[in-house]
């Protein structure tokens, strides 16, 4: 068996909305990074995870790499519409030290 | 799996397959809903119960490609027991991850171990060299 992911990207200037459906394991993590890494001058980065209700630490790690490069070029990831393990989860890792959450995607776009 | 009046159990044996835990992912989430279990609970128990079978698939080794998952769920608890055969390895010697530090690493992996912890009440880990067994239990309420 194997879980299905999808991801949708919108570009607006310099921020990129990523919007996920499905688990963020190992193909969900790498999926986001190359998607990111498709593009040059993104200062914002969008993680829309509505639709993605299970996480694992393995796919969270490839999501750790998009913020490494980001705060390279002091951009930033916003998440949204977190579900409440995965915001505890996120939690836990720290990563809000490096990365910002938001309700929705177009107050993340504010 | 086994109803009894206050009691569900279910014990399943998952083979080293790609995304084989969300076969009991989607177990425990039936669980708790026969129980009307909080969502965020079992969303906690989900993400303690991914991270185990994951740890204990990587460590399971060729010989027994195999992980055993025992649940045992009330409406106030649950017991999570993850266990494989493989060759072990020594709780102590792992690293607690800092964000600070895997920012920069080029090994960004390692949280499984920090994660059950933190969203678990109680997790004991007996490994050796015939294998591990994971013991958590998760508070529901």
């Amino acid at each position: 068996m194997s879980a299905e992911f999808n991801l949708i990207s919108e570009l607006y200037d310099k921020v990129l909305v990523l919007k996920t459906e499905g688990y963020i394991n190992n193909t969900g993590g790498e999926k986001i990074a190359g998607e990111f890494s498709k593009y040059s001058g993104i200062e914002k980065v969008i993680l829309d995870l509505e639709k993605s209700k299970v996480v694992n630490s393995i796919g969270i790690s490839y999501l750790i790499e998009v913020i490494e490069k980001l705060s390279q070029i002091n951009g930033k990831m916003v998440f949204t519409n977190l579900d409440p393990a995965i915001e505890k989860t996120f939690k836990i890792m720290g990563i809000f030290q490096f990365a910002e959450k938001a309700g929705s995607v177009d107050e993340a776009l504010k | 799996m086994k109803v009894m009046n206050e009691n569900v159990e279910l014990e399943i044996k998952l083979p080293k397959l790609r995304d084989i835990e969300l076969v009991a992912d989607k177990a425990l989430e039936q669980m708790g809903s026969y129980f009307g279990i909080p969502y965020d609970k079992i969303g906690e128990a989900r993400i303690i119960v991914n991270e185990a079978i994951i740890n204990s698939l990587e460590h399971a080794g060729e010989e027994n490609p195999f992980v055993h998952v025992k649940f045992i769920m009330t409406k106030e608890k649950l017991i999570i027991l993850v266990s494989d055969k493989g060759k072990g390895f020594n709780p102590g010697e792992i690293e607690s991850p800092d964000i600070k530090k895997k920012i920069t690493s080029n090994n960004k992996r390692g949280w499984g171990l920090k994660l059950m912890k933190s969203m678990s009440d109680n997790l004991v880990i007996e490994s050796g060299e015939s294998g591990t067994k994971i013991s958590i239990i998760k508070n529901l309420i």
